[in-house]
């Protein structure tokens, strides 16, 4: 099976700033891949790169099997994009505004436009530019999911919404999961973790991670160890324990390569007097949160980023 | 082609306002501009305050295409990246025929009616000027539509563009200003203005073109500042740059005797070297009369541009830059003339006690008479061959006139000649009593190119009466019904340099 999206070392450089860098990232077809990272990691300008709204300065990226940098016209029939702060027919009625885009694509659904419509409660007749932001971004999930494309593309799409709205809209994303890949991005965790299917983390321009969800969460352990006297941290702990921590007799940190009996056995080789040993799922918050906080922690060098994916990956 | 139809109904219901604004001040201009016209000004006399606001009506049309223009190009706007259309099945070619089909239909076809309307009411038929009317079309192209369509690719919003236009007109005055203080009043050879217009619709179409395939701004700004930048430089700024354009537009003959005119230095009692205050308190204007001789008959010589050099044995060499002559003809009867030039004051005290050589070069233009018209100046409109519709002015008797219209260009050049009377006219007087000929040139030399024009009837009025001075009293004089009118038409015969040497000049004392 074809990836939906495929990139080889994608890099996006704006003067000497480096908003991406050598960015090796494949999305499967039917997947819901969340992109997240901390504002300014260089998620929307990868949305970009792919939607050939910007050009790469190095390396290449295929969407829906087609170069990006030749990504045009037609091609954007299989393709729904929205993004928090994209211009729309502010002037139009939302009505008018459908209208407008529906000749566009041959497959436009009027039944499924319908739905939508009436599932997202909006107002035809009213202006897109006397529409709330809530309300905006439903119109323009109704002018990109009408006709069925084969990759939704999502840049922050819930990003200011009241959680009334945004279940909506993950609701209605969800209905079309099915039949779609959808790559989205966001800064916030909880929003994106109970749909996604895959996740990739990008800090400073660069992917961490990038794995199924339910990958991830099998791999991430917060490990308590309580030993029977309190003694210091081991040096040269594990690059996978990330922010080891000890309080009197006990010892918590964060696994990033948990393999259950390989992992309970490593621990106590590392600590030979443990009197108990336990290992909890994480939430996917817990985990970007331990993998942040141990980036933030790590000695800034020029090798930080490798050392950052080593830990993580 | 449907997605061309459909960005473009989505344009008109989205524009009409502008596109009412527009088509209103275009038909306003139809309308009501041919009241400026001096026979219909003289007769109706609308009111002085109606009378500017219709000469604004001509620069208001291309005012209300810059909106039309701003607000259509940036629907869709080209910089940026956030715009709606970049992620949808738009594509460029269909999109940028939208935009020019708008144009087409609610910029070009208005004027264009508009412009027919006018010469209608000028009295000409438009059929009769149909590829006149469609180049002139190209040239409002080349000077505003498409600089504000290239403007508008590279701008993103209607107040950024506004910004731009008024940066490049800063610029403009700033050039114009700098190069004054270079040069007061720099001459310029005759120029080709299908080269600058081919030129002008390159560029900007280039850029229009790079902005809606490939959205590379700094590309298409780089293709519109670059090249008029380089040659404002070059030909400004750069001395001598000039130079060689003026010699390969006025070589020079291989002999004097093959120049078009023969030219010596000629004071006599009447005529005598002048040196007066010029304009720029630190300069002198210096006037030398001439002798003309060598002219054939039927011939005629426009001096276009003087140049001086001076040469002298104690004090300093100095070589004028080029200056324009106005005002100046030299017929075959003409025995007597003169040229004058500007030099430094600093240059003038230093010489003027001093006897030195100077040489005039003089750049020429022959022209050679091709038919004329004889007319009685007549009551009543009359037509001129060649040339338009002409009427008699006679609204402040003794003085009179002509007033002419000319449809879509220029008239060629030709002198207009009359006989004056030193007396009123009167009904019993069919003879003139003592009569003065009286000669003046209109039209242009190169009337094949169609100058940019709004408005495409072209007006043009010289008044026939010559009121002289003398040291008590003006002394008109008249011309009469019946008095003949001579419309002689010239065409180019070439340009040339043409120099003379005056040994031990003396440069007259400052008046």
């Amino acid at each position: 099976m074809n990836p939906t999206i495929h990139t080889e070392s994608l890099g996006k450089q704006f003067g000497r700033t480096v908003a991406v860098d050598g960015l090796d990232l494949t999305v499967p077809e039917g997947a819901i891949y969340a992109l997240v990272g901390p504002n300014g990691a260089g998620k929307t300008t990868i949305i970009k790169l792919l939607m050939n709204i910007f050009s790469p300065s190095a390396g290449h990226a295929e969407v829906l099997g087609i170069d990006s940098r030749r990504l045009a016209g037609k091609d954007f029939r299989r393709i729904g994009y929205v993004s928090e702060n994209l211009e729309m027919l502010e002037g139009m009625t939302v009505g008018a505004m459908l209208d407008y885009f529906r000749p566009f694509y041959p497959a436009w659904d009027r039944a499924l436009e319908e739905q939508l419509i009436r599932q997202f409660d909006l107002p035809l007749k009213r202006k897109l530019k006397h529409l709330s932001r809530g309300m905006k971004m439903k119109a323009a999930f109704v002018s990109s999911l009408a006709y069925r494309p084969s990759l939704i593309i999502l840049d922050e799409p819930f990003t200011g919404l009241d959680p009334l709205v945004r279940d909506e809209l993950i609701e209605g994303l969800i209905e079309r999961a099915p039949e779609t890949t959808i790559f989205l991005s966001s800064h916030d965790l909880a929003e994106i973790e109970s749909f996604s299917s895959h996740v990739g983390y990008l800090e400073q321009g660069r992917l961490l991670f990038s794995e199924e969800m339910s990958v991830l969460s099998d791999r991430f352990r917060e490990v308590t160890v309580t030993l029977s006297s309190p003694s210091p941290l081991p040096v040269n702990l594990p690059a996978s324990w990330l922010q080891p921590q000890t309080v009197d007799c006990v010892v918590r940190f964060v696994h990033s390569r948990y393999k259950d009996q390989a992992t309970a056995r490593e621990v106590t080789a590392i600590f030979p007097s443990a009197r108990d040993v336990s290992f909890d799922p994480m939430t996917l918050r817990s985990i970007f949160l331990a993998i942040a906080k141990s980036n933030r922690g790590a000695a800034p060098s020029t090798s930080h980023q490798t050392t950052a994916q080593e830990r993580v990956a | 082609m449907k997605q061309t139809l459909h960005i473009f109904a989505k344009d008109v219901r989205r524009f009409w306002p502008e596109i009412l604004i527009s088509l209103t001040i275009t038909a306003a201009f139809a309308w009501l501009y041919p009241n400026q016209w001096l026979p219909m000004r003289l007769s109706a006399s609308p009111p002085r305050m109606t009378n500017q606001l219709i000469s604004l009506l001509p620069l208001l049309v291309p005012v209300s295409w810059w909106l039309l223009i701003s607000r259509l190009i940036h629907a869709e706007r080209l910089v940026g990246n956030t715009q709606f259309w970049l992620t949808r099945p738009y594509e460029w070619k269909k999109l940028l025929a939208a935009k020019l089909l708008f144009l087409v239909l609610f910029l070009y076809l208005p004027i264009f009616i508009a412009q027919c309307l006018l010469l209608v009411a000028a009295g000409f038929h438009p059929l009769s000027y149909l590829p006149g009317l469609l180049y002139n079309l190209l040239i409002i192209t080349g000077i505003i539509v498409l600089p504000l369509v290239a403007l508008a690719t590279v701008t993103s919003s209607f107040a950024r563009m506004t910004l731009t236009v008024l940066g490049i007109l800063c610029g403009i005055a700033g050039i114009l200003i700098l190069s004054s203080y270079v040069n007061m009043e720099p001459f310029t050879v005759p120029y080709e203005p299908s080269y600058s217009l081919a030129l002008v619709l390159s560029l900007c179409g280039a850029a229009v073109l790079v902005q809606y395939a490939f959205r590379k701004v700094w590309l298409a700004r780089l293709l519109l500042i670059a090249p008029p930048v380089l040659f404002i430089c070059i030909s400004e700024f750069i001395p001598g740059s000039s130079l060689s354009l003026i010699d390969r537009t006025y070589p020079c003959p291989a002999s004097t005797a093959g120049a078009p005119i023969q030219l010596s230095y000629g004071p006599d009692a009447l005529h005598q070297p002048k040196a007066y205050q010029a304009r720029r308190a630190n300069e002198v204007g210096i006037d030398i009369p001439l002798k003309l001789s060598g002219m054939g008959e039927g011939f005629a010589v426009v001096p276009d541009g003087v140049q001086i050099s001076i040469e002298s044995p104690s004090g300093p060499r100095w070589i004028s830059p080029w200056e324009p002559v106005y005002m100046t003809d030299y017929l075959p009867e003409d025995k007597d003339s003169n040229v004058n030039f500007t030099m430094p004051r600093a240059i003038y005290d230093e010489l003027k006690s001093t006897p030195f050589s100077v040489r005039l070069t003089i750049a020429l233009t022959q022209v050679q008479a091709v038919n004329s018209t004889r007319i009685s100046f007549p009551a009543h409109e009359f037509s001129v061959p060649d040339f338009g519709i002409c009427a008699p002015l006679q609204w402040m008797p003794p003085l009179a006139g002509i007033i002419c219209h000319s449809p879509v260009r220029q008239p060629p050049l030709a002198s207009v000649s009359v006989l004056w009377s030193n007396t009123p006219c009167s009904a019993s007087q069919t003879e003139p009593g003592t009569v003065v000929q009286g000669v003046g040139w209109i039209g242009k030399l190169d009337p094949d190119a169609v100058p940019f024009g709004i408005v495409p009837v072209w007006e043009f009025g010289f008044i026939l009466t010559n009121e002289f001075q003398d040291e008590h009293r003006e002394h008109p004089r008249y011309l009469c019904p019946g008095s003949p009118v001579i419309f002689t038409r010239y065409k180019l015969v070439r340009r040339a340099q043409t120099s003379l040497a005056i040994q031990d000049f003396h440069l007259p004392a400052l008046q």
